[in-house]
């Protein structure tokens, strides 16, 4: 009996320890801007059009929620989502790098507005 | 693809294209009211980290999204049972309704 409350007590304590051991990494956006090598060449293009294997305009991200930037970087890097070359870009990605790219392109101040 | 097939397949596509008609959007916004407004807001600038904003987002990208959802081409369950619903008029009216919102979404240099 006393064995089970502690070992009860034990986990209570530690499960937040774990949760919190586990999360998410917090994004840097000076580290992120210097990561925009392979994004840029689309998204920062006003305009741009995908080529394969549909066409259609290269989605905004500046401005987007991070958490979402970090989730559909996610999605493309496990397969999914299933744009080509956004699948072998995240694959290179990183935890780290994910949530860098999308504290830089996340933020809420805009750097260059365009429709 | 060579011969009449690729003009056979052309005019397909552009007949599906032509079959959304033009967009609408007032019946865009009435549709957003009745199923995207509860997450996305409005106006697309929806305040939820998990769920993107919309507003000022591409067109044919917003649509390509839904087309996706609908045909489970993108899989999540939210998604997948609200687009299902939605008609391809519906699909080009409501992609035509958040890219007209004030742009939350910018292109970032």
């Amino acid at each position: 009996m006393m064995l089970t409350r502690s070992l009860t007590a034990f986990a209570l304590l530690a499960l937040p320890l774990l949760a919190w051991s586990q999360a998410a990494p917090s994004g840097d956006p000076v580290a992120g801007q210097r990561k925009t090598q392979m994004c840029a060449g689309c998204h920062s293009i006003p305009g741009w059009r995908t080529a394969y294997p549909e066409v259609y305009g290269v989605p905004k991200i500046g401005g987007q929620h991070p958490a979402y930037i970090v989730k559909s970087l996610q999605a493309y890097k496990s397969g999914e989502r299933n744009h080509p070359s956004m699948r072998a870009i995240a694959a290179t990605l990183s935890d780290q790098d994910m949530a860098d790219l999308a504290a830089y392109y996340g933020a809420t101040e805009p750097r260059t507005a365009s429709k | 693809m060579t011969g009449p097939l690729r003009y056979i397949l052309a005019a397909a596509l552009l007949g599906a294209a032509a079959a959304a008609g033009a967009a609408d959007m007032k019946a865009g916004e009435a549709k957003a009211k009745e199923v995207c407004q509860a997450c996305h807001g409005l106006d697309g600038n929806n305040p939820t980290p998990d769920y993107p904003k919309l507003g000022g987002q591409r067109p044919d990208y917003l649509a390509k999204a839904l087309r996706d959802y609908k045909s489970g081409a993108r899989k999540n369950a939210i998604m997948a049972s609200f687009a299902g619903t939605l008609s391809p008029q519906d699909i080009a009216n409501l992609a035509a309704y958040y890219a007209a919102q004030p742009p939350v979404l910018v292109v970032t240099h």
